[in-house]
């Protein structure tokens, strides 16, 4: 049957990789969250040459893989930065370089197109009516979607964007690719020493649900405080 | 006080407004009656440029404004001055009916809160809701949202207020609500420019009637002439229609 000394000790070697994975999303979602936002402006009021580059961008990141998306950066972006740096003279060994830089922007890219997608549809659920109406009453633009708009499609938004978290987290297991000590990796290279791997992937699992729990609840605070003003459901 | 020369809008083939002119005094109440599509209410929505004019004049007791040419800056000086009711309120759902009040007041204005309160809390009383100045608008009636709508124009002090089919979207038993709050303020001699079809609040309070069609203005006059003599063959057709015509005591 299962080992549980294993089975426990190994729980705590896969959290140990936690930080990592949470760095990962941290700075994902830093990068991601402004970025995204302006790119979705950019669908909804359909500006030239831009709409499409964003069109054909999420179209693209969506399309694909993640742990092809993985491979690629991490196989080309070092290959591209040692001839950049060799003709600039630079004298960086681009393979001391941690893994985690090349986690940071696929998962960047990656989010940014996944909240392009979220944006743009929880703008679209407020109706034109409430730009107009801060229009008439003398409010300029940036001080409308501030006050009026975004926080009317941030109650919207956030289911999908609780989605996208643990989307994000669970995603950086794909990172062991890179040999990226992070939850995944940790806990399988403990699993391969005595061929413990149900065990080892029981505790990977039980690492990520309880992260995502945690986010998934803080979101279902934030949410019941946001809908304050619609009042009960008729 | 508002002059408006040769109001052309149109979207892609189809011409809304070919060739308006518009005049209004200070202490007018216009009403603008017409068929739906005669561009009564996208002539309304081009004085505050929420439609944006192809071609045309105002004057807004200054000096002529080429509408084509209309920079940011003087459309937003000029939605200092002119107020919007809209059909469908448009209230700012995440705010109370303080908060949509004062709003306008505090942000747009930069007046000090407690003094955007103050006026907020009398335009509220005004129209019969000082027990609600904490309710949002999904709390609150159709003809409620309706009234905070037009304390929050009020409440902006302005030149003229717009109305666009104020009591259209509103149960009949609401309608009088707010008809009774918008006679009140055209007798403190607000300035305003309604587009409505309800016939009561043209005959008791309006001092003029346009009466659109095709997007050019048919026939304009007093409230009596229109509507006992209009001199227009379509003027009397849209009548027939829309008043009653005869009325019986039994």
């Amino acid at each position: 049957m299962l080992n549980y000394k294993f089975l426990v000790d190994t729980f705590f070697v896969a959290l140990s990789g936690a930080p990592t994975a949470i760095l990962i999303t941290v700075v994902s979602l830093l990068i991601a969250i402004p970025l995204g936002f302006l790119l979705a402006l950019v669908r909804i009021n359909e500006v030239k040459f831009f709409n499409r580059f964003a069109q054909v961008y999420v179209s693209f990141i969506r399309g694909t893989p993640m742990i092809v998306q993985i491979f690629i950066i991490y196989n080309s972006v070092p290959l591209i930065l040692a001839t950049i740096f060799t003709k600039l003279n630079i004298k960086i060994n681009i393979y001391d370089v941690n893994p985690i830089w090349y986690a940071f922007i696929v998962f960047s890219l990656n989010t940014i197109a996944i909240l392009t997608e979220v944006f743009r549809s929880a703008l679209g659920t407020v109706s034109k009516g409430q730009l107009e109406a801060a229009q008439s009453v003398g409010l300029t633009n940036v001080q409308a979607y501030t006050k009026i708009i975004i926080p009317q499609a941030l109650v919207v938004a956030l289911p999908n964007i609780c989605t996208a978290i643990t989307n994000l987290i669970k995603g950086t297991s794909l990172c062991y690719a890179m040999s990226l000590k992070e939850i995944t990796l940790r806990a399988k290279v403990a699993a391969n020493v005595g061929y413990n791997y149900v065990e080892a992937y029981i505790d990977i699992f039980l690492v990520y649900l309880i992260i995502c729990i945690i986010v998934e609840y803080g979101f279902k605070l934030y949410e019941n405080r946001l809908r304050a003003y619609k009042g009960v459901s008729a | 006080m508002l002059e408006i020369k040769n109001i052309h809008k149109a979207y892609g083939k189809n011409e809304v407004l070919k060739g308006v002119d518009l005049k209004i005094d200070k202490g007018d109440v216009v009403v603008i009656l017409g068929p739906s599509g005669s561009g009564k209410t996208t002539l309304l929505r081009c004085i505050n440029f929420l439609e944006k004019p192809d071609e045309g004049h105002a004057n807004f007791g200054e000096s002529d404004v080429n509408l084509k040419t209309i920079s940011k800056k003087q459309i937003h000086e000029i939605r200092q001055r002119v107020a919007f009711v809209f059909q469908n309120y448009n209230l700012f759902n995440n705010k109370t009916a303080l908060e949509n009040v004062t709003l306008g007041l505090i942000t747009g204005r930069k007046i000090h809160k407690a003094k955007a309160e103050e006026i907020g809390k009398k335009a509220l009383d005004n129209v019969g809701l000082s027990e609600k100045y904490d309710f949002y608008p999904s709390q609150l009636s159709g003809g409620q949202q309706q009234r905070v709508g037009i304390a929050r124009a009020v409440a902006l002090n302005p030149d003229i207020i717009l109305f666009d089919e104020p009591t259209s979207a509103l149960d009949p038993e609401l309608v009088g609500e707010v008809l009774t709050v918008m006679k009140n303020i055209a007798k403190e001699g607000t300035t305003m420019l309604v587009v409505t079809h309800e016939m009561s609040f043209a005959q008791d309070v309006a001092n003029r009637v346009i009466f659109m069609d095709g997007g050019v203005v048919v026939e304009e006059g007093e409230p009596n002439q229109i509507f006992t003599r209009p001199k227009e063959e379509r003027t009397k057709q849209f009548l027939k229609r829309i008043l009653p015509e005869f009325t019986y005591t039994i």
